[in-house]
Order: C-alpha cells, then sequence, then structure tokens
C-alpha cells in the first residue's frame, strides 16, 4: 500500500512539473513562433507579390476583427510612406487539405497586386503546380471579383488538376471578401 | 576524473550508437539527407539526452521500480517537447525540414536505453559525461552520414557545390535506399578495421586472441581483457 502511494505521488509530481514547466515554455516562445511562422510559411509568398515594397510587410502586419469573430493578419505594403497595397492570406480546401494562399490587393484601383502560395499539400507534380509561374501570372491586375473560365471569369484552371484550382480560387475569393469587408478600416488605419 | 573521461569518449568511437550499438536507426536513415539535417538533428538529441540523463541521475533515488519506465519518458518527453517549441521559435526553417522526427526523438533508443542503462544506476556527473558522449557520437555519425549523402547525391556539402564541374550526382543517394546503403557501407568498413585491429595486435601478443575476439567492441583495454591476459 505504501508503495501504491508512493507511485502515484512520484508519478503525479512529476507529470504536473512537467505539464507546469512546458506550458511557461510554450507561452514565453509564442510571439516569436508566431513570427517566425510568419516569416518562413507567408514570408516569402508576400514579399514575392510586393517586391516594390519599401517597407517589411511582416513586421507591418495588424491582426483585425472580421464582423463573424475571427482574426485575420493583414501586411501592408508602403511606398514612399504611402499605403498602396494590402495582402491578406485565406485558405481553400485542396485535394490534401487545405490549401493556403496569400492574396495581393492594389488599394488604389482594387485590383489583384498577385498571389502566392504560402502552405499546401497536393499531390506533388499535379496539384503543385498551383505554385508555378503558369497559374500565379494569370493574378496581377485581374478585377475583383476573380473567377475561374468554368464559372465565367478569366483564370484558366491547371489541367488535371481541377480540385487544386478550385481550392485555390476559393481561398482567393474567401481573401477578396475579407478585403471588401475590411477595406475602409485598412484605408483608414494606414492611410 | 578518470571516469569521467572514460564515459565521456567511449560514445565517441567504442561504443558510437548508430554504427556500433545499432541504436537510435531510425532518424539515421531518415533525416540524413544532407549534412545540415543530420547534425541539426543529432544537436537536439544531445540537448535532450544531456539533460534526461542529468535529470534521471539526480532523481534516480526517489522513482520506484515499477514505475521508472513511466518516469523517465515523461522526463524525456518534457524536454522534447521544450526542444521542439525553441526550434520553432529560433530555428523555423530546419524544424521544417525535420518534420516529425523531431517529437520522436522521444521514442528514441538512445534516450530510453542510456536512462535505463546508466542514468538510473550512476551517480549525476558521470551520467553528463555519457549523456554528452553519446549524444556526440551521434551527432558525428549523423553528420557524417549526412555529408556522404548530400556530396554523391547533390554533389554538394553544407548547401555549397564542391564536386567537380559535370559531375553527375547519384540521385539514389538523397532517397531512403541511400540511406541503408551508405550506412551498410559505414558499417562493414567499421568491422573491418576492429578485425585488422585485433588482428595486428594478435600477432604482437598472441594469448589475447581469444578474451579480445569475444569482446571487440572493449577493443581490448578494459579490465576484463587485461586480466585474462594475466591469466593467460
Amino acid at each position: 500500500m505504501k508503495s501504491m502511494i508512493q507511485m502515484i505521488a512520484v508519478l503525479g509530481l512529476l507529470c504536473g512539473l512537467a505539464g507546469f514547466s512546458l506550458s511557461y515554455l510554450k507561452m514565453s516562445t509564442a510571439t516569436q513562433i508566431e513570427s517566425q511562422v510568419l516569416t518562413f510559411v507567408q514570408g516569402p509568398a508576400i514579399l514575392e507579390v510586393f517586391k516594390g515594397a519599401e517597407n517589411s510587410p511582416i513586421e507591418d502586419r495588424k491582426a483585425f476583427t472580421l464582423k463573424d469573430g475571427r482574426k485575420v493578419n493583414v501586411f501592408p505594403a508602403k511606398k514612399g510612406g504611402k499605403l498602396y497595397g494590402v495582402a491578406i492570406e485565406a485558405f481553400g480546401k485542396g485535394y490534401g487539405g487545405d490549401i493556403g494562399v496569400a492574396v495581393g490587393f492594389n488599394v488604389h484601383q482594387d485590383t489583384l497586386a498577385g498571389i502566392g502560395m504560402t502552405t499546401m499539400k497536393e499531390t506533388a507534380g499535379i496539384g503543385t503546380r498551383l505554385s508555378e509561374p503558369d497559374f500565379l501570372n494569370q493574378f496581377p491586375d485581374k478585377k475583383l471579383p476573380v473567377k475561374l473560365k468554368a464559372d465565367g471569369g478569366e483564370i484558366d484552371a491547371i489541367s488535371g488538376a481541377t480540385v487544386s484550382s478550385v481550392g485555390a480560387m476559393l481561398a482567393v475569393s474567401n481573401a477578396v471578401a475579407i478585403y471588401q469587408e475590411i477595406k475602409p478600416l485598412l484605408l483608414e488605419t494606414w492611410k | 576524473m578518470q571516469r569521467f573521461i572514460q564515459e565521456l569518449t567511449k560514445g565517441l568511437w567504442r561504443e558510437i550508437p548508430p554504427f556500433r550499438v545499432m541504436l537510435g536507426l531510425c532518424p539515421v536513415l531518415a533525416v540524413t539527407k544532407n549534412a545540415e539535417n543530420g547534425l541539426g538533428m543529432g544537436i537536439a538529441v544531445l540537448f535532450v539526452l544531456v539533460l534526461s540523463n542529468a535529470i534521471i541521475s539526480a532523481v534516480r533515488n526517489f522513482i520506484p521500480k515499477k514505475v521508472r519506465i513511466a518516469c523517465f519518458i515523461t522526463i524525456s518527453a518534457t524536454l522534447v517537447v521544450a526542444v521542439e517549441l525553441l526550434m520553432q521559435a529560433y530555428v523555423y526553417p530546419l524544424y521544417l525540414q525535420l518534420g516529425i522526427f523531431v517529437p520522436l526523438i522521444v521514442v528514441n533508443c538512445i534516450i530510453l536505453g542510456r536512462a535505463e542503462a546508466f542514468a538510473s544506476k550512476n551517480p549525476v556527473h558521470l551520467a553528463i559525461a555519457d549523456g554528452i558522449g553519446m549524444g556526440l557520437g551521434f551527432t558525428m555519425s549523423l553528420t557524417f552520414l549526412g555529408a556522404i549523402r548530400e556530396l554523391l547525391g547533390a554533389g554538394t556539402l553544407f548547401g555549397k557545390f564542391i564536386m567537380w564541374e559535370g559531375f553527375e550526382p547519384f540521385t539514389i543517394m538523397v532517397e531512403a535506399p541511400g540511406a541503408f546503403i551508405c550506412l551498410g557501407l559505414i558499417l562493414a568498413l567499421m568491422n573491418f578495421m576492429t578485425h585488422w585491429q585485433i588482428k595486428r595486435r594478435n600477432e604482437s601478443t598472441p594469448f589475447v586472441l581469444l578474451h579480445a575476439s569475444q569482446m571487440p567492441s572493449c577493443g581490448g583495454a578494459c579490465p576484463g581483457c587485461s586480466s585474462g591476459q594475466n591469466k593467460g
């Protein structure tokens, strides 16, 4: 009986200490991890879209709350101190899970500045052609809203990868919806 | 002090984990596509191994025998999650490369093996020496294997192209089968060297033959061999 209690006490104490120290570490690294994820996952796609930006869109990001309670990070691109574009990341269901797309907007013309893939688990060589120039280069300067040709729009889907193309377009449409909802707020924030 | 150094150095050659005692082969085969990944994985294991050895050795007298494995796993799992968080926070690209193999350090046999076989029976300073030695040996092996595979499979070393111009990479070396081929060749080479050493030593002192060949891993230098030598 005594050994039983000892076992429970030791193991319980050990687990408690482990849980306590890990939750402390998790809290203290949370902001650092977030900025690392933004730099290495979203960062390359956003910088590709806004090559001419003179600020750092990643560092100047701001979180906005949507009407339905979701939070989105918005990445501003500035030239000569003035805002000319914003990037928003949104998701759409692809063939192998969610496809993350960073969508850039030109705030003055209300057109797309371009898109870049952030995360995807599409089939290698088929769905992954989403991140090739053939697909991506169709987007810059397109008027909102953008649609696939099959839906009466101007964007060519990737042949053989319909699900992936539709998923990416869904992500783009989600980003467009977010952009249109918070655009007044964005212009006020960065001017 | 002599014991400390002995425990420190045994992991570097005589008991080098993946090549000699065949422990922790899963990450050895999986992440050594290039030298950098091998080095990163090795350092992560080194960190976990030293700390888990030290902590387990420090609390070894409080842990009831029946739940010791659960306690060891709790300690090493905590350390591994800590490493995972720190890697995400400071070396995110490496974390993306190593992926699932970072959390899998928990079930790496080296960690539990050293805890059970060494740290739970020895004082803290020796356990730390053992952890450092084994961890460094593991890091060296992974970096070495990664370097060979990267060199043959891509012509680069730590990302820099160093082979001659027109070098055609053996793509198989950076794929999974390349890991097995490479590991097999390294083991064959190490066994050959060990046998050659024993044979050479035996030519000068013929009486060690029996003992040394029974215990090739000690290299004939341990107390067991020297006492056998006297008898012989």
